[in-house]
């Protein structure tokens, strides 16, 4: 192989080697080598967690950038998010940190935000929402398995006992134990009560037995569901009833809901206090007529005197009478 | 204590040899043709070999992790795996363990042949120091191709690891998966410090092996030997060197 071969085959090989090795840098670094394409965006967090350069920001599960890096800013972590070009991001959209697996991947989640809301420019700062990681639900996970274990504890030594005082079951075996004659009892009795209504003795035996009897509980069961069917229209009159008394139509309702009603009927009362206070008073001549007894005294002579006119007149009465008619006709 | 004496004696010399070449490093375009001979040797020869290490490589560590990963459920990392494990520590490993193996012994092979029959004392008359002439652009070379075999080596290792976990039943992962899965854990600086590691590798291995070539003494016999001694001397330097180049790149 002569030199020109051999210097020919070492530069293509070298060069191969470059090539690859940009080809490398372009793949792992997201094709960053010579441009920074999109625009970026700041998301400021209490505790970035497992986020790191390079993790995945999506919005609605598709990915639409990358974090770019994460730095400290004061009192709060930030990271800053590359957004490819062309992705509008609204100004509420929310951005939180999604756990993607349990071994420390995550990433940015954003939402969709409202339709009508201003896109978010270059640098501009994102909405943030915390969520809580693995370590916070493992750690409210062993807060409940410790409640847990305590109340298992006390149910245990409840059904068991502590040492101390018997528990659950050595109080119901005691029970059982010193009752074991009047449960035998109970037990027979009840033996008893069974075979009787299983051979339709009693009410409740006859009642399971006897069809008879079964179809007047039936008949009874209708009458009562009539009796509860005109209950039911009865009360939907009375609420009808009431809702016009409400509305103020009727006589009742004007009494009871028309301002103007109730208005006349105090000015009636108050006329009527009034009547009967002057009554009372012997004022007027009602009141005159029931408490001065000169006025009766006075009605009375002058009835006796009547009366005795009319005595008088029943004597010249037919004269009287011829009198009139000849100065009607004359 | 006699062979602490000879190990410091070599590590010496091998310094010495490289202060020396570093003192020709100005020659070193006037010495075009041997600097593109030793970069056709090292680089483009080696190639197959590392091709085919690396791709098997790749393969069984796919194959491996695919086997254990299955018990836990993480088979979707096997790309993340096989990447960071070939680009920070197999691929710089495998391919300076391949140059000690086939370049840095006919290195120590053919320096050694020159110092037993008195060629190398030959340019030494002549003026002509075996540092700059048979050092230098070998150093030069095994500098510039080191990161071109390794990163063709992490490539084909990558590859290697998505054929297997694509046809292997067990695994079935699709390439697009296992390629997300590798860029998702992955940077650049992690294949940067492979291909550091690897520079620094080759650098030693081609050192010592000069170094042990050179400095070889007596008959035709010892050839062999100094071989031997290049080849177990790069192994070990490698693995050594290996511990402390992480530990300082993290």
């Amino acid at each position: 192989m002569n030199t020109a071969q051999q210097t020919a085959r070492v530069g293509l090989f070298f060069l191969l080697g470059l090539a690859l090795t940009w080809v490398t840098w372009e793949t792992l670094s997201d094709g960053k080598l010579f441009k920074q394409t999109g625009y970026t965006l700041i998301a400021g967090f209490e505790n970035l967690k497992e986020l790191k350069q390079g993790d995945e920001v999506r919005m609605a599960g598709v990915k639409i950038g990358s974090i770019e890096k994460t730095r400290l800013a004061g009192r709060r972590a930030e990271a800053v998010l590359r957004i490819d070009p062309g992705v509008k991001i609204a100004s509420d959209a929310t951005a939180t940190i999604v756990m993607a697996g349990l071994i420390g991947t995550n990433y940015v989640g954003l939402d969709l935000g409202t339709p009508g809301a201003p896109s978010l420019v270059d640098g501009a700062e994102l909405r943030t929402k915390i969520t809580p990681d693995i370590n916070t639900i493992m750690a409210e996970i062993g807060n409940l398995g410790q409640k847990l274990e305590g109340a298992l504890n006390s149910i245990t030594s409840s059904v068991s006992g502590d040492g101390k005082s018997p528990g659950l079951f050595q109080k119901i075996d005691l029970l059982v134990t010193q009752n074991s004659e009047k449960i035998g009892t109970t037990m027979s009795n009840l033996q008893d009560i069974t075979t009787k209504l299983k051979d339709g003795e009693g009410t409740l035996g006859k009642l399971i037995n006897d069809p008879k009897l079964h179809d007047e509980l039936l008949a009874t069961v209708a009458e009562i569901k009539s009796a509860a069917a005109d209950a039911k229209v009865f009360v939907t009159d009375t609420q009808g009833i009431i809702a016009q008394v409400k509305a103020g139509k009727g006589t009742l309702g004007a009494l009871l809901y028309d301002e103007e009603s109730a208005a006349s009927i105090k000015v009636t009362v108050k006329n009527l206090r009034d009547v009967s206070d002057k009554i009372a008073r012997g004022e007027g001549t009602l009141g005159k007529l029931l408490n001065d007894d000169s006025l009766y005294l006075g009605v009375q002579s002058t009835l006796k005197k009547a009366d005795r006119a009319i005595d008088g007149l029943g004597d010249s009465g037919p004269i009287t009478a011829v009198g009139v008619a000849a100065s009607v006709l004359f | 204590m006699k062979q602490l004496t000879n190990i410091l004696e070599g590590f010496g010399s091998a310094v010495q040899l490289l202060v020396q070449s570093c003192r020709y490093a100005g020659t070193l375009p006037r010495q075009r043709a041997r600097f593109i001979e030793q970069c056709y040797l090292i680089g483009y020869t080696t190639l197959p070999i590392v091709a085919i290490l690396c791709f098997f490589m790749g393969s069984v560590l796919a194959l491996q992790a695919g086997y254990s990963m299955e018990n836990f459920g993480a088979k979707q990392f096997i790309g993340s795996l096989v990447g960071l494990s070939f680009a920070r520590e197999l691929g710089p490993v495998i391919v300076a363990i391949l140059l000690a193996g086939r370049v840095g012994s006919a290195i120590t092979a053919e320096l050694a042949s020159m110092k037993v029959y008195q060629e190398v004392d030959a340019l030494v008359t002549m003026n002509i120091p075996p540092a700059r002439m048979l050092v230098l652009p070998r150093l030069a070379a095994v500098l510039v191709m080191m990161p071109v075999l390794a990163i063709i080596g992490n490539l084909i290792g990558w590859f290697g690891g998505a054929v297997v976990s694509k046809y292997v039943q067990s695994i079935a992962i699709e390439p697009e998966a296992y390629f997300a899965a590798l860029r998702r854990y992955m940077k650049f600086k992690d294949v940067g410090t492979g291909l550091m590691k690897a520079e620094i590798f080759g650098f030693v291995v081609v050192l010592i092996c000069c170094s042990i070539g050179l400095s070889t003494r007596g008959g035709p016999r010892e050839i062999g030997a100094s071989v031997t001694r290049a080849v177990v001397a790069s192994l070990i330097s490698i693995l050594v060197l290996d511990y402390f180049v992480t530990k300082a790149l993290m």
